[in-house]
């Protein structure tokens, strides 16, 4: 057996741990910046904080100042683009932007998004890193929350604007989607999975990125974040959820 | 009141789906339709869906009609004419007439306002959406839409009569693209918006939106089956109903695709190409 790939993965939020165990499973090293100390010698550096950009900014200077230059930086951009990412750096041209949604096992495929700064030997690796996962992987251009977290979290919001304005109760907006379009999940109980932390900012990067009325998030989602109540991770989103075992909720109602 | 009897106006596509689903549930059926060659050809579709379901004993349950007067002992109308207001509305007046001030007047619209059509007619409260989706015989949902003047204790009438029909109801309050259409919408629109701004191709949208969201089929494929001047005109409506909210601006590649007639599967090319 061949020596495991070492990985550093640095992000507050749903993503962080996710990221960690599923590297874990697949056979990867997993080091935090502390585990790491002086001696870094990884051979990747995930950063996937997505709900506060200023500690993005900084554990991804701290990252950019530690690894020697060559190591890539592979980063989350749901909510900011890569190019702003690698803009925060000294060597933007090792940043390279990727990204979806939880839960990380459901997806097939990966979404990679290169910087304008980023160097093509960098994108080849972060395709080969992920295709090491055992996930496609599609390249496309660099804006704010890529193809599916973005339009996900859009028709998220249209669903909150509508619960907002008292069109239909949760539970019948969710049947609809269900039954009408043959979506997975409704688009309520799907934000609880993701987290509404994660879904809202995505929502208020577009908006902060295009500067358009499109993308205004919805309010109670913004309220609602700021509430705590971001899904089944804590219990409470639009819908409650009981406590199986540590860590582990059912959905309740 | 019990409901035995159910009319049905317009035996077109939605309507000859309503009237079969109706009759399995064991209703009596009244399909009234304008044009008797309509009625004949519906009367056929119904007759060999039910054939092979074993279900043809219900057939004698169902009556043809070409005059709205015909359903003055209906209990419950549901109206799926083709989606002009003012046609609607000749028709409600009509029905309001003929049918006893308890019946529920039901219309099948997918995108006009049930309060616009109820307007100034008698006894409004009995008055209601009841949007099937196509095929009516297969797909589980109706949407119940309470309108403006349209009555709390009637809304409960029709999701029961839905719920009777075998179909699983939602209600849904009186605005633009009801809940469906409009929480849809995002996943055409903005899916249209990534390929304008040159952030990905309509194929590597398709196969982020299956691979990465578990969604059935990809937004381009999906309008190209569902036809891109039926997917147009809905978002242009909602946009209209919304007083041109931005969220719902519809695309202009989309709208060049209508004016060029590739509209999808039916034409033989849309996004995709379709040999056959
Ligand atoms: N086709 C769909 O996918 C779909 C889905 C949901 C809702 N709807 C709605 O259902 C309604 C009907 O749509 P459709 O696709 O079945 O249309 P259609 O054109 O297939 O059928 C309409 C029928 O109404 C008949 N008609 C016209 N004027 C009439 C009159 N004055 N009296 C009696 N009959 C008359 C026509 O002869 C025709 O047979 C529309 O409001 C539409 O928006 C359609």
């Amino acid at each position: 057996m061949s020596t495991p790939i070492k990985v550093l993965v640095e992000g507050v939020g749903p993503q962080g741990d996710a990221w960690k165990g599923m590297l874990q499973e697949k056979g990867f090293l997993v080091q935090s910046i502390e585990e790491a100390g002086d001696g870094l010698d990884v051979q990747f550096a995930l950063e996937v904080t997505n709900s506060d950009l200023t500690i993005k900014r900084q554990r991804v200077q701290k990252l950019d100042q530690m690894l020697p230059t060559g190591i890539p930086l592979l980063v989350t951009t749901l909510a900011v683009t890569a190019t702003e990412v690698a803009s925060w750096t000294r060597h933007p041209q090792r940043v390279c932007g990727f990204g979806t949604f939880l839960p990380l096992e459901e997806g097939n495929l990966i979404e990679i998004a290169p910087a304008l700064q980023t160097d093509p030997s960098i994108l080849a690796q972060a395709a080969t890193f992920f295709s090491a996962l055992g996930k496609e992987t599609e390249v496309v251009e660099d804006e704010v929350g890529l193809v599916f977290p973005r339009i996900l979290s859009l028709i998220i919001n249209e669903a909150i604007f509508a619960l907002i304005e008292r069109v239909a109760e949760p539970e019948d907006i969710d049947q609809g989607m269900k039954l009408g379009t043959n979506y997975p999940f409704g688009p309520l109980r799907w934000a609880d999975r993701v987290g509404l932390d994660e879904v809202y900012s995505v929502i208020d990067g577009l908006h902060r990125e295009m500067k358009e009325e499109r993308y205004r998030p919805a309010p109670l989602l913004r309220k609602m974040v700021l509430a705590g109540w971001l899904g089944e991770g804590v219990g409470r989103g639009f819908y409650t959820y009981e406590i199986e075992k540590e860590g582990n909720y059912a959905k309740q109602s | 009141m019990e409901i035995k009897r159910v009319g049905i106006i317009g035996a077109g596509t939605m309507g000859a789906g309503i009237a079969q689903v109706c009759l399995q549930s064991g209703y009596q059926v009244f399909l009234c339709d304008a044009n008797q060659q309509v009625l004949d050809k519906a009367k056929g579709s119904i007759t060999a869906r039910l054939q092979k379901l074993n279900q043809e004993d219900t057939l004698s349950n169902l009556n043809l009609i070409t005059q709205i007067v015909d359903l003055a002992s209906c209990h419950v109308v549901i109206e799926a004419v083709p989606e002009r207001l003012e046609l609607k509305r000749a028709i409600f007046q009509e029905l309001a007439q003929v049918c006893s001030d308890d019946s529920l007047l039901l219309s099948n619209t997918s995108s006009i306002s049930i309060t616009e059509i109820a307007a100034g007619i008698p006894h409004p409260e009995r008055i209601l959406g009841f949007h099937f989706f196509n095929p009516a015989p297969v797909m589980p949902l109706v949407e119940v839409i309470v309108g403006y003047q349209s009555g709390q204790e009637e809304a409960e009438q029709a999701l029961q009569f839905a719920a009777k029909l075998g179909k699983k109801p939602v209600k849904v309050k009186d605005s633009p693209g009801f809940i469906v259409n409009r929480v849809a919408r995002p996943y055409y629109n903005e899916a249209l918006r990534i390929v304008g701004d040159g952030i990905a191709s309509v194929e590597q949208i398709d196969r982020i939106m299956t691979g990465a969201g578990g969604f059935k089929m990809g937004p381009f494929a999906l309008q190209d089956l569902i036809g891109i001047d039926i997917n147009f005109a809905t978002t242009q409506s909602v946009y209209q109903g919304f007083f041109q909210e931005s969220r719902f601006k519809p695309s202009r590649l989309q709208e060049r695709m209508v004016q060029a007639g590739t509209l999808g599967k039916k034409t033989g090319g849309g996004f995709y190409e379709y040999t056959n």
